[in-house]
């Protein structure tokens, strides 16, 4: 079997689990749904690494492979076909999403044990899967955005998964318009390439790209990628489509870590790095993409700092990582970038894991404030935090360290003005210390909370009343949202796997990618980029080692720093947030992003809604309807009149109409 | 084998007339199944590249050049086939609640049926004028008699409101159709044959106003911005089963004429009238996404909903591409599929919260995991979600209005998303969110689910692969659009 | 003979009859006067079949004294019938018809 088959059978596996755990929600016991769709994900990472075994076997400059079941649509001209692309890019997603996802699934089969929708659960969970690999393992451009619908839908649908919290069914439709305003962007993308290319395939479209725009930044190529990248920002999270991210954490903490952490936000790094070839043709849109993530990176860091729901931390701190990400598939670390995509799928998975974790023991509370003395209370969960915000910060031996760094060489090494990338990469790294060990010093030491206390007493977690995080209001518990007998904490083995692999790699992750040893990912991902020239520059080993210095130095700064000033000093935070009140406010309402999307797209077409109902439709539609209307009714009145009834009056009619007409036949005949 | 299926639904309605009541549900069943039988026989058996194809041609009225003249092609047969379809829920679902006059009721409906087929089937121009006004009788009666009144408006005025329109429009439909034969005989002798007209060629002078005849007609019946003063009305009052059919397929004639009547005989004006055209189409867009997400009526948001989408429809058409046109007709089909099960899952709604209004609803899922998906599919078909047949049409609509005018197509986007909210928030005000008191989250029954499931399985279908419907149109369509094209040039 | 006499005292007939429409109220009346619009015309049309010297306008005559015969049953038939129910024969007094 070639390496198309093994692709179609990754696409198939999660498919086949999420319809057959839907159509048998009935009958199917709940555990046996949980244990199909983990069976499913794990069936799609053994074929995807049966299709990286058989595509390695090729020689590199033939390693990707095109299949196509049917043709989707075909009209003048505009062909789609039904097909897939593998080569090492998008197995590589392929394994990231895959394995990252068997993980989570194992994770959630006692997660969510006790929730009413488990079968609905995995099942969403399944079709997310899918969607996600048929978005990386697509053809064409249609393809694409098929797959970065069905994602966009499967995110919607889990974020809304506790359907009867009006916060979730909210948040849910926020990420969905927010993301079909990116979907848009796709398609005028797909419709102008069709135009200027003639063609819809990526192997084709790279390959006639250089030969129409032939010169660097010709607007229609510009006009291309920015299309691309509303599309991809949208997805992302990046500003200014950003505020959906933080809304999404209303879903249950497993999606939080999959979808909304792990997998499909990346979904736009993968669609610049798939677009590469465009991309280098239009360099002025290869910087928005870095500028748009350097912004994105420093805003959500200062966020990260100030907010205290403990899924909303991770949540910026997601945000800023993918900033990350996007410069360096902006200036063209592409490697760089997708190694630190891998190692945050796996250091911030495990961190979204761990804090749900500590939010179960808590009975759903995500207030940070609220937590304290979770080192004694739950010891390994403790841990793996430890470990996620360590890798998450870059310290030194950590995954995250490899990665970051990686790309802010890559920085300072194409120069001139690049150097701005490499200096806000470390302002953000700074912060990422910070936010990532404020969650670790304000919830593990001190005295156990009241929750944390019951659970070393007994060691049951608190059955509090289900409330709704976001508003304290109470939960209606009979469909689909975690009930009394929810005490799941780190006892839950299924929990303790999923974590502990994910801590495992994200401790060890890095070292595929020492700089001048292993640079497994480089070689990997190399048949991919071999075009570009880029891809090709490196900076040297003994650079790499000195940017991986500073990159140490900054990050225990950092931690040390974030010691001082929750463990040595704990008054300077307060102290620090009273000088500079307005820059908190502006931090803490999230440089008022709702806001500002609020007053300058919703507002307005609401105001046209409100128009169009109020003014238009009255007067201007109806008047023109009424008037139409009174127009006949008169004339009909005016005929009325003439039916008096009178039978002799109608005979008198018809004699003056008889004469009238005789009368004028008989002038004409003069 | 055309006029069997052209005559089926109305024989049928007769017998349903005549029988005892208890059988008429039965008489009327069996017609809508017999007409979906032989309708699936004629599109199974037609030929892509074939042209016009199973063609009747009668002499009717000899002195004026009238024939009676049936014919399917590329554009039609589709069209005609999702009539067959969308009727027999219709009928299965006023049959499973039972409505007073039965008898009537179905002959009504039927008769519907009979001259919506005409109307898709006349290759000679008075006949497609003849069905195109036959259609709104019986809809007339089938509003007024079964409809009921609303806050501020009653059945009978708001289909008043109706008749006075459509009859206005197919006024001057009849004069424009007169008009072309009169015309382009040139004191030879008349005839109506479409092909033949399109053939003889209008002088444009000519052409320039007996468009706006026939446009008039055609936007009416959509209805398009501004001319759907009728819509709101008339929606709120009809019987939701005929009220599905209404908004499924005879929206759809009016789009259907654009292609069959207005493109092939009115070239030049087409070409003139273009950007007017497509101005329209961008306003009903807009207008309908807009009204339809203030709107707290479920009937209103679908059929504002409509209006948005015959603005895609008609905007596909005028793009004067030939991926655009395909879109259109494409999207025609999906749109007919997507509005009769929304209604009648409308009805449902209804049936358990005693209620059309969004406002108060919620948390209809709760134990109903089925419906909920079935409403979720539909919904997202709705929208359009990329993976759906709708998404197809949609992309190649836009592309069709690149093509011709990128601003155009960039503003009609934003319709896309207007899309997704107005849809998204009908769902999750009924199915998510709270149950509140008094309202009965029940399962859909079989009986119920097996009138809408086929459909929803014929969307998921087409959302595998929409080459079934685009390989069948492509040839006839082209041929429509390359007419214009010419002239252009 | 000229046909003019013919025609003269035709529309003669056929203007005392109108007349009598126009003014009389009793609907037997107004049967009456309209028999004698129809003769007026009948007259008419035997003079021309006579000038033409073919038997069109005698077979058309036929035809109106058929009609009217059966005219004169049913109106007369409809008086009796309102007389019977104590209607006024008043031709004025009936106008359900009014639009």
């Amino acid at each position: 079997m070639n390496a198309a088959s093994w692709g179609w059978l990754v696409l198939l596996f999660p498919l086949l689990g999420s319809v057959l755990i839907g159509a048998t929600f009935r009958v199917l016991p709940a555990r046996t749904a949980g244990l199909i769709g983990i069976g499913a994900i794990v069936a799609a990472f053994v074929c995807g690494i049966a299709a990286v075994v058989s595509l390695q076997g090729e020689p590199a400059e033939s390693r990707h492979v095109t299949d196509s079941l049917w043709q989707y649509a075909s009209v003048g001209g505009l062909s789609i076909d039904l097909g897939i692309y593998v080569d090492p890019l998008s197995l590589f997603m392929v394994l990231v999403v895959t394995g990252v996802s068997s993980l989570i699934h194992i994770y959630s089969y006692s997660y969510m044990k006790s929730d009413a929708g488990y079968h609905r659960f995995f099942s969403y969970l399944n079709f997310f899967v899918f969607s996600m690999l048929l978005l990386v393992l697509a053809g064409n451009y249609v393809l694409l955005i098929v797959g970065w619908a069905f994602v966009g839908f499967a995110s919607y649908a889990l974020i809304s998964f506790w359907y009867r919290r009006e916060t979730a069914t909210r948040a849910g439709m926020k990420a969905f318009v927010i993301n079909v305003v990116g979907d848009i962007g796709l398609v005028l993308a797909a419709i102008l390439i069709f135009r200027e290319l003639g063609v819809i395939d990526y192997g084709a479209v790279f390959e006639k790209a250089p030969e129409v725009f032939t010169t660097t930044n010709e607007w229609t190529a510009v006009a291309i990628c920015l299309l691309l990248l509303v599309g991809a920002f949208a997805k992302s999270a990046q500003m200014p489509f950003h505020t959906w991210l933080a809304d999404a954490m209303e879903g249950p903490t497993p999606v939080s870590s999959l979808i909304h952490a792990a997998t499909m936000v990346t979904a736009g790094v993968y669609l610049v790095g798939r677009s590469y070839p465009l991309f280098e043709l239009a360099p002025a849109a290869a910087d928005v993409a870095a500028i748009v993530g350097l912004v994105t990176l420093l805003v959500a860091g200062t966020i990260a700092i100030v907010v205290t729901d403990l899924k909303r931390i991770i949540a910026y701190s997601t945000m800023s990582q993918i900033g990350y990400m996007f410069v360096a598939v902006g200036i063209g670390a592409y490697s760089a970038g997708f190694f630190h995509l891998m190692t945050h799928a796996f250091f911030k998975a495990l961190l979204f894991m761990a804090a749900g974790s500590v939010i179960a023991a808590m009975a759903n509370i995500q207030n940070i404030d609220r937590m304290k003395g979770f080192y004694r209370a739950m010891p390994f969960t403790a841990a793996m935090l430890i470990i996620g915000a360590l890798a998450l910060s870059g310290f030194p031996g950590t995954s995250g360290w490899f990665s970051k760094d990686e790309i802010i060489d890559f920085a300072s090494f194409r120069g001139g003005w690049y150097e701005i990338f490499a200096i806000g990469g470390y302002i953000g790294a700074f912060m990422t210390a910070i936010y990532s060990f404020r969650i670790i010093f304000r919830i593990l030491p001190g005295p156990p909370c009241e929750e944390a206390a019951h659970l070393i007493e007994t060691g049951h977690v608190v059955h509090g009343e289900p409330v709704n995080p976001a508003t304290g209001e109470k939960e209606d518990v009979e469909v689909g949202y975690p009930g009394e007998d929810h005490h799941i904490a780190e006892q839950a083995t299924g929990m303790k796997i999923g974590m502990s692999v994910l801590g495992f790699l994200a401790l060890v992750g890095g070292l595929v990618q020492i700089p001048g040893v292993t640079e497994v990912i480089t070689h990997f991902l190399e048949p991919t980029f071999e075009d570009s020239p880029l891809a090709a520059m490196h900076p040297s080993v003994s650079e790499a080692w000195k940017g991986l210095a500073k990159g140490a130095v900054i990050s225990v700064v950092g931690i040390a720093f974030t010691w001082w000033l929750y463990i040595g000093r704990p008054s300077v935070p307060e102290t620090l947030r009273r000088t500079f009140r307005p820059v908190y406010t502006l931090f803490v309402n999230k440089w008022y992003g709702d806001q500002i999307i609020d007053f300058l797209i919703v507002r307005p077409v609401k105001g046209l809604g409100r128009f169009a109902d109020r003014v238009f439709e009255p007067f201007v539609i109806n008047g023109l309807t009424g008037g139409t209307i009174a127009i006949v009714r008169s004339a009909g009145g005016a005929v009325r009149d003439l039916q008096s009834g009178m039978l002799r009056s109608y005979a008198l009619l018809m004699a003056v109409g008889t004469v009238a007409i005789l009368l004028y036949l008989l002038i004409r005949s003069l | 084998m055309l006029s069997a299926i052209l005559w089926t639904p109305l024989v049928f309605g007769l017998i349903s007339l005549l029988v005892p009541r208890r059988f008429a549900a039965w008489a009327a069943g069996a017609g809508t199944v017999v007409t979906l039988i032989l309708a699936t026989i004629v599109a199974i058996g037609f030929d892509p590249s074939g042209g016009l194809q199973y063609v009747v041609d009668v002499t009717w009225i000899p002195g004026l050049g009238i024939n009676y003249s049936l014919g399917i092609d590329g554009i039609s047969v589709f069209l005609v086939l999702l009539t067959a379809i969308a009727w027999v829920p219709a009928v299965a679902f006023t049959a499973s609640r039972g409505t007073d006059r039965a008898g009537l009721f179905y002959f009504m409906l039927l008769v519907g049926q009979t001259a919506t087929l005409g109307a898709f089937l006349a290759q000679d121009l008075l006949l497609f004028v003849l069905f195109f006004d036959l259609m709104i009788v019986p809809f007339y009666f089938l509003f007024g008699i079964w409809g009921s009144d609303r806050d501020g408006v009653t059945a009978s005025s708001a289909t008043v409101k109706m008749i006075v329109f459509t009859l206005i429009g197919s006024l001057l439909m009849l004069v424009g159709a007169v008009a072309v034969g009169v015309i382009s005989a040139d004191g030879g002798q008349l005839t109506f044959n479409m092909a033949d007209l399109a053939e003889a060629g209008l002088p444009s002078g000519s052409q320039n106003w007996i468009f706006w005849f026939f446009a008039a007609a055609f936007l009416l019946k959509m209805p398009a911005f501004p001319l759907l003063g009728w819509m709101p009305d008339a929606y709120r009052v009809a019987p939701l089963p005929a009220l599905a059919v209404f908004s499924a397929v005879l929206s759809k004639v009016g789009a259907y004429g654009f292609l069959r009547v207005v493109l092939p005989i009115m070239p030049d004006a087409t070409e003139l009238f273009q950007t007017t055209m497509l101005i329209i189409a961008l306003a009903s867009i807009i207008y309908g996404s807009v009204m339809a997400f203030t709107k707290l009526d479920l009937r209103l948001i679908l059929g504002f909903s409509s209006v948005a989408q015959l603005g895609f429809i008609t905007l596909g058409i005028f793009a004067l591409d030939s991926t655009g046109a395909n879109g259109a007709l494409l999207q025609m089909i999906n749109h007919g599929l997507v509005v009769v099960p929304a209604f009648l899952i409308v009805a449902l709604i209804a049936e358990r919260t005693g209620s059309e209004e969004i406002g108060p609803m919620g948390g209809l899922a709760k134990n109903a995991p089925v419906f909920a998906v079935i409403f979720l599919i539909v919904t997202m078909a709705t929208l359009a979600i990329p993976g759906s047949a709708n998404f197809i049409g949609e992309f190649y609509i836009l592309n069709g209005v690149f093509n011709t005018d990128v601003a155009i197509a960039i503003i009609a986007s934003s319709g896309v998303a207007l899309a997704a909210f107005y849809a998204l928030r009908m769902f999750q005000r009924t199915m998510h969110n709270p149950l509140p008191e008094g309202a009965d989250s029940r399962e859909i029954s079989l009986r119920d689910g097996l009138m809408i499931v086929p459909i929803v399985l014929i969307m998921i279908v087409l959302a595998f692969c929409p080459q079934i419907i685009l390989g069948d149109t492509a040839d006839s369509v082209d041929a429509t659009v390359a007419i214009s094209k010419e002239a252009a040039q | 003979m000229a046909i003019e006499w013919y025609l003269v005292l035709s529309a003669m007939l056929f203007s005392i009859g109108l007349a009598g429409v126009l003014i009389r109220r009793n609907p037997v009346v107004i049967l009456l006067c309209l028999e004698l619009m129809l003769s007026g015309g009948a007259l008419a049309m035997l003079a021309f079949s006579r000038l033409h010297g073919d038997g069109d306008g005698q077979v058309f005559v036929l035809m109106v004294l058929v009609v009217a015969a059966s005219e004169v049953v049913v109106g007369l038939g409809l008086v009796v019938a309102m007389f019977r129910r104590r209607i006024p024969l008043d031709v004025d007094e009936m106008k359900e018809l009014r639009g």
